[in-house]
């Protein structure tokens, strides 16, 4: 009686291991092919994305202690980039900043442009600011006056999402001045144009 | 024989799952803002849907009773991350616009249900036959909501960077309703009491 | 604190799970007759996204990313989910047998609720830590709650009324909701 209650008992759950089992096994094969392409499509994304904002570039090099891109165009840094990260409404607003090379050579920072990459904001509020009129605010101011403009900054929220436009100046400030010292700090890195 | 295609030709109009079942609501509804989105979650629930219920079917006999919805919801799960997993690596826009609704297929009531309401219970030629019927049911339920909201909501019918048709007067001033959110509960009640009305369907 | 009460209404109102993001629509039209079960359901739903969200944090941040296995989340997560529920099902058919009754099937639904496997993704995905996990999934918990509500009632109210035939059901419950959604957009001017 107890044999065989306990055998009831077991066969479910190791019926349902083994699925389970199966199943982990199938998708750590599948990982493993997918992967490569997972990482190269990633790739060619930046790659588009370091283009739109520096339009002249032939070539770029990743950093990975400072997690940031230089971007050179005849075997000169044209510019820096990164990716920051800010907590927008609807979730996660990834934004890539590219920042001025003159970033070595001045005190300032200055900003060269944005591109919002992927959000999740409402549509015809927070999404907007995907549109031109809101990132080119960006273009070519320095840090300082990266701030709304009801901060003593010189961007203007878009209406209706004041949530959505504070949280990319925030991040865009934030990273910034973090990524810059980073630069900054590692000048050799930077002009190694080897890797 | 007759069977078998009559399980095919239940999905697709009788038992639509979207129209008639009302099931697979929340994708329906959140993807259908454009044709191509249409299509590719159309492919991606027609994968997972024919294959789990081909999995469901082979393995009916031995499942035991107590532990049947768990495997059911594991064996989806691991087909929709397959699914997810290739659609990043070998289709990444498709991928970037669908977002996070690949992984919910997982909960797309049309699968667990004909899981659970036929696959385990019916034989493997049976199955294959009615995920295909859902799956085409589906795609067409979610084709026609995108066409209406994309070509409204939009004025432009563009397929897969084809250009088809602009509408002169809706391209500039489009009716954006329709892409918001609020347009799919529009467009989807219009179409369900309309396809009531005309007898196409008949009411739940 | 600030950002947590953004958060908060952010999930519960602006971006309303139902409304907004077109997640945990099948519970939403089919419980939503009566108001008192609209709320029972929205607490379970409530409890079970809490819980189901703290978990899968911990899972995701602390042993799926770490082990590089990130990409068993779904399976992971959903399985989370599935057992909560069942141990919800235990203690609330243990504690209260009416309630028990009166949700019926929805209970063990809540697992192929989109909203509660959506908010888990919703909060790995953004990349919250642990508060703003608790904060993210009490918000989109109350916000599906209230839109319940507001709709059991409404419906109602519904079954007294004269609507043309074909539109019984569910076309006038999506014409309620396109409503409901677009008086939500108000929402956003809070901010």
């Amino acid at each position: 009686m107890i044999k065989n209650n306990i055998k009831q008992e077991i066969i479910p759950v190791a019926f349902l291991t083994i699925v389970v089992c199966a199943s982990v096994i199938l998708l750590s094969l599948t990982n493993d092919i997918t992967s490569e392409n997972i990482e190269k499509a990633k790739n060619e994304a930046v790659k588009s994305m370091l283009n739109e904002q520096f339009p002249s570039m032939d070539d770029y090099s990743y950093y990975e202690k400072s997690d940031t891109y230089t971007v050179f165009s005849n075997d000169k840094i044209v510019g820096y980039a990164f990716m920051a990260n800010a907590n927008g409404y609807g979730g996660s607003i990834e934004i890539l900043v590219a920042l001025e090379n003159t970033l070595l050579t001045e005190d300032d920072i200055v900003i060269h442009g944005i591109s919002v990459i992927s959000h999740s904001e409402t549509p015809g509020l927070g999404e907007r600011i995907v549109e031109t009129v809101f990132s080119s605010q960006f273009n070519g101011i320095t840090t300082d006056e990266v701030a709304l403009k009801d901060n003593g900054g010189k961007i203007d929220a878009i209406s209706g999402a004041t949530i959505s436009s504070s949280a990319v100046v925030e991040a865009v400030y934030k990273n910034a001045l973090e990524k810059a010292k980073e630069i900054r700090e590692n000048k050799d890195l930077n002009f190694d144009e080897g890797s | 024989m007759k069977a078998i295609i009559e399980n095919l030709m239940n999905g697709i109009i009788k038992s639509n799952p979207v129209l008639v079942l009302l099931l697979g609501l929340c994708p329906t509804l959140a993807v259908s803002t454009s044709i191509d989105n249409a299509f590719g979650m159309t492919a991606a629930v027609l994968f997972v849907l024919i294959s789990s219920n081909i999995i469901v079917s082979l393995i009916r006999k031995f499942t035991p009773e107590r532990v049947r919805i768990p495997v059911f919801i594991v064996i989806i799960a691991t087909l929709v991350t397959i699914v997810d997993l290739s659609m990043q690596a070998f289709l990444p826009a498709l991928s970037k616009s669908l977002g996070i609704f690949i992984p919910l297929i997982v909960v797309n009531c049309i699968i667990l249900g004909r899981a659970e309401a036929f696959a385990s219970k019916n034989k493997l030629p049976n199955s294959i036959m009615d995920a295909l019927g859902m799956g085409i049911g589906f795609g067409i339920a979610i084709t026609i909501i995108s066409f209406f909201r994309q070509v409204i909501g939009t004025g432009d019918l563009t397929i897969f960077d084809i250009k088809i048709l602009q509408v002169p007067g809706l391209i500039d001033n489009p009716m954006s309703i329709f892409i918001l959110p609020m347009g799919a509960f529009l467009v989807v009640s219009i179409l369900i009491a309309t396809l009531r009305y005309t007898g196409v369907i008949n009411s739940g | 604190m600030d950002n947590l009460f953004a958060i908060f209404i952010s999930m519960a109102l602006i971006n309303n799970l139902v409304l907004s993001k077109f997640l945990g629509l099948c519970p939403f039209f089919g419980v939503s007759k009566k108001l008192s079960n609209a709320i029972s359901m929205g607490l379970a739903v409530i409890m079970v996204m809490m819980a189901a969200s703290i978990v899968s944090w911990f899972l995701y941040f602390h042993l799926l990313i770490p082990f590089g296995i990130g990409y068993m989340s779904t399976v992971i997560f959903i399985l989370v989910i599935a057992s909560l529920v069942q141990i919800l099902e235990l203690t609330i058919r243990r504690t209260n047998v009416t309630l028990y009754n009166s949700l019926g099937i929805y209970l063990p639904l809540i697992t192929t609720n989109c909203a509660v496997l959506g908010i888990t993704f919703i909060n790995v995905r953004t990349g919250y830590n642990l508060i703003e996990t608790i904060v993210s999934a009490l918000g989109a918990g109350v916000g599906f709650t209230l839109v319940l509500a507001i709709m059991s009632g409404i419906r109602e109210r519904l079954e007294l009324a004269d609507i043309p035939e074909s539109f019984k059901g569910i076309p006038v419950a999506f014409l309620v909701a396109m409503m409901l959604g677009i008086c939500f957009i108000a929402f956003s001017g809070m901010v």
